[in-house]
């Protein structure tokens, strides 16, 4: 039971800057998720809350006690690996009641929390058994108990899913969810999986290059991303980006133009090139246009290869051929689109529709540093500005 | 079968013979020849016995002196009386289990010091970073070339008087004819070898599994030996083994810093040259002493290639 605070930790390697300025508030039984690319500096992040590295600057605070300098034994935080890191040479009950032993606890104790453990976990009746005896999913769930059974303030979870099968991962993530309403303990959830960060988390932590891009609700992360990155990280597929020259009450993109209230976002008129952001599902063909909320006017495309997923179909599109004329490059040159569509569409590969974008779920981002301009303005009022939000936005 | 031959019994059967000879020589041969893994097996086996009679023959020897009456000089290849009477003798005549004690106590002190000094040398140079990592294993190395019998003569004045060493410091008292002349230098001289079987070891013991048990509440140091060194059983094992042996085993060191009784801390060299008098040597008991000397490394290694054997079985090391 314990808030984590992070404030400016950096840490660099040589020339190498793993973590930069990195400023993290974490409430009390909040689960929060680091998400990012590799090498993004999530896992060293965490590796300094845990004490296995020590920052090169700021300082780290868990509940009211500084732990910057303290290794990780006096930190109160236990920590689940990648690669599971169970000892090979002992057994299941040995494994979970590692560091209860070191820590002398009386005999009895130790037996009585090691099952208590072992039955959330469901790894009863398997206590004498080898770490080489048991299933991944197994594995993973000793590795767990062997976390909670010191009862830490603070869980550190490190790709914990990564090394599992896909279906014992959904299994797992569901278990982890469920663990966390039982134990309402603080837990940092390092993945470069953004679907378990958007299904698991109370909050998102999303970082590039060492740099914290947004902390948010995972749906603000996705309607609401601060800049570009967060955009195209967050959601899957990702969402299209096709840059565009502003004029007065139209956005002029490759091809097509939407209009657009630009006099209505501060500073939208003053600029002359924006990147516009519009994911797949807010993209419509034109017989389903009454489903958007701010329809923009119809544009002709080509569809071009379709990927039926069952529940919907993507369809990557591609201009008409006659684009050339409108002088913003040849064809070859233009990104393609990328549109979901209900699975009953009766579309085929090669044929020639008219698509619409929703404008009130239309991204506007800086062409210079990617930092969000405005998120669907012309539907202002439905998308209500919470606070904290916009936080943590990146420096540019 | 030739015509001329015909009615001529001895030269059919003669020829019969030969042939049949020849045949088995031939057969035998193509069958090799299909079945080369039959061939590796008998000369496996031959070698196997060559390296075996080269290897046992002379303890037999030893066992065949011990055997014979003392004085006599002309040993028989089987002993003509088996009386172990001389293995009782060896330690009547001379206090030779105290000679025993004394070398097993130099060999396990070092094998111990080293263990314990090494594990955390080559828990360093395996798992960490550091400036001057290299040089510093480097000059390990070459140290590890430096014939001891060359520091013999520093060494030895240094434990007989109160030098002052490298002017700053005197060592706080005579050292010499105490274990601490034979340990200190032996540590030092099995110390390289230790180091860089350890640290392969180490080195190859995946992080995750240190920062778990960092995590779980041990110190770095105490995540080497509860769980490093464990995993590393079979190369400690190794380690191990190779520093008892060089130290039981070793005469220069322990035959020179001591003196010669067995309450002076004498190897047990000392020991088998005890029964050797102005004008009497007894083969016979330096035999029997000798072969005693041998049963302590004996059992060692039986043990220990019991534990490397499990240590490698244990295959838990991937992940």
């Amino acid at each position: 039971m314990a808030r984590v605070k992070l404030d400016d930790v950096s840490k660099s390697y040589e020339d190498v800057v793993a973590v930069n300025n990195m400023n993290l508030d974490l409430a009390d039984g909040e689960f929060i998720t680091l998400v990012g690319p590799s090498g993004c500096g999530k896992s060293t992040t965490l590796e300094t809350v845990a004490g296995l590295t020590k920052p090169t600057s700021g300082t780290i605070h868990i509940g009211e006690k500084e732990v910057t300098n303290l290794p990780p034994k006096d930190r109160g935080i236990a920590m689940v690996f990648q690669n599971i890191a169970l000892f090979p040479h002992m057994d299941v009950y040995d494994n979970i009641s590692f560091g209860l032993r070191l820590r002398d606890f009386p005999k009895d104790e130790i037996d009585e929390r090691v099952e208590e453990a072992a039955e959330v976990v469901e790894l009863e009746g398997m206590l004498d058994r080898m770490p080489d005896e048991l299933s991944g999913g197994q594995r993973q769930r000793v590795a767990i108990a062997r976390s909670i059974v010191r009862d830490p303030d603070v869980f550190l979870m490190d790709e914990p899913l990564a090394n599992l099968d896909a279906k014992l991962r959904v299994n797992m993530r569901t278990e982890l969810q469920r663990l966390h309403k039982q134990l309402e303990t603080t837990i940092i959830y390092v993945t470069h999986n953004q679907a378990e960060a958007m299904t698991m988390s109370d909050r998102i932590a999303v970082i590039n290059g060492g740099e914290l891009q947004q902390i948010a609700p995972p749906l603000t992360c996705y309607n609401k991303p601060s800049n570009r990155f967060v955009a195209g990280f967050i959601g899957s597929p990702s969402m299209n980006f096709t840059p565009a020259t502003v004029r007065e009450g139209d956005l002029q993109a490759d091809g097509y133009s939407l209009s657009y209230d630009t006099a209505a976002v501060e500073g939208l008129a003053s600029r002359e090139a924006v990147e516009i952001g519009i994911r797949p599902e807010d993209i419509y063909l034109v017989e389903n246009e009454s489903e958007a909320a701010e329809p923009s006017t119809r544009v002709e495309v080509v569809t071009d290869v379709l990927e039926p997923m069952g529940d919907e179909i993507f369809v990557y599109l591609k201009p008409v051929e006659a684009g050339a004329e409108d002088g913003m490059g040849s064809v070859e040159e233009r990104e393609g689109l990328l549109m979901s569509v209900d699975p009953a569409t009766d579309i085929t590969e090669d044929q020639t529709v008219e698509i619409v974008f929703d404008r009130a779920r239309l991204h506007l981002f800086d062409m210079e540093n990617g930092n969000a301009i405005s998120h669907g303005v012309i539907q202002g009022a439905m998308m209500d500005t919470g606070p904290g939000e916009d936080e943590a936005q990146a420096d540019d | 079968m030739s015509i001329d031959a015909q009615d001529h019994d001895d030269a059919e059967t003669l020829d019969d013979q030969d042939e049949e000879s020849k045949n088995r020589v031939q057969a035998w041969a193509a069958d090799w020849i299909r079945n080369p893994q039959k061939a590796y097996a008998v000369m496996g086996v031959f070698m196997g016995g060559v390296l075996l009679a080269t290897t046992l023959f002379p303890l037999y020897w030893l066992f065949a002196v011990a055997m014979a009456p003392p004085g006599q000089t002309n040993i028989p290849l089987i002993p003509t009386e088996i009386d172990l009477y001389a293995f009782v003798d060896i330690f009547q005549q001379v206090p030779f289990a105290r000679y025993m004690f004394n070398s097993l106590f130099y060999a396990t002190t070092v094998t111990v010091v080293v263990i314990i000094v090494a594990s955390l040398a080559g828990y360093a140079f395996g798992r960490l970073n550091f400036r001057g990592k290299l040089p510093l294993l480097f000059s390990l190395l070459v140290l590890s070339w430096f014939p001891p019998a060359t520091l013999f003569l520093p060494l030895f004045r240094a434990f007989n008087q109160q030098v002052k060493m490298l002017g700053l410091f005197m060592l706080p008292a005579e050292i010499y004819g105490t274990p601490g002349a034979v340990i200190a230098p032996l540590s030092a001289f099995t110390m390289p070898l230790a180091v860089f079987i350890l640290m392969t070891f180490y080195a190859q013991i995946p992080d995750g599994l240190e920062d778990a048990a960092r995590v779980e509440g041990s110190t770095r140091i105490g995540a080497l030996f509860r769980v490093i060194m464990p995993l590393s059983a079979p190369g400690v094992a190794t380690a191990g083994i190779l520093t008892f042996i060089t130290v039981y085993t070793e005469f220069f060191f322990s035959f020179l810093m001591t003196g010669d009784a067995a309450s002076e801390w004498a190897p047990i060299v000392n020991g088998v040259l005890a029964f050797q008098s102005r004008y009497t040597v007894r083969y016979d008991l330096q035999a029997a002493a000798s072969l005693v000397a041998i049963v302590p490394v004996a059992i060692l290694v039986v043990l220990a290639q019991d534990k490397i054997v499990s240590g490698l079985t244990q295959g838990a090391l991937k992940e």
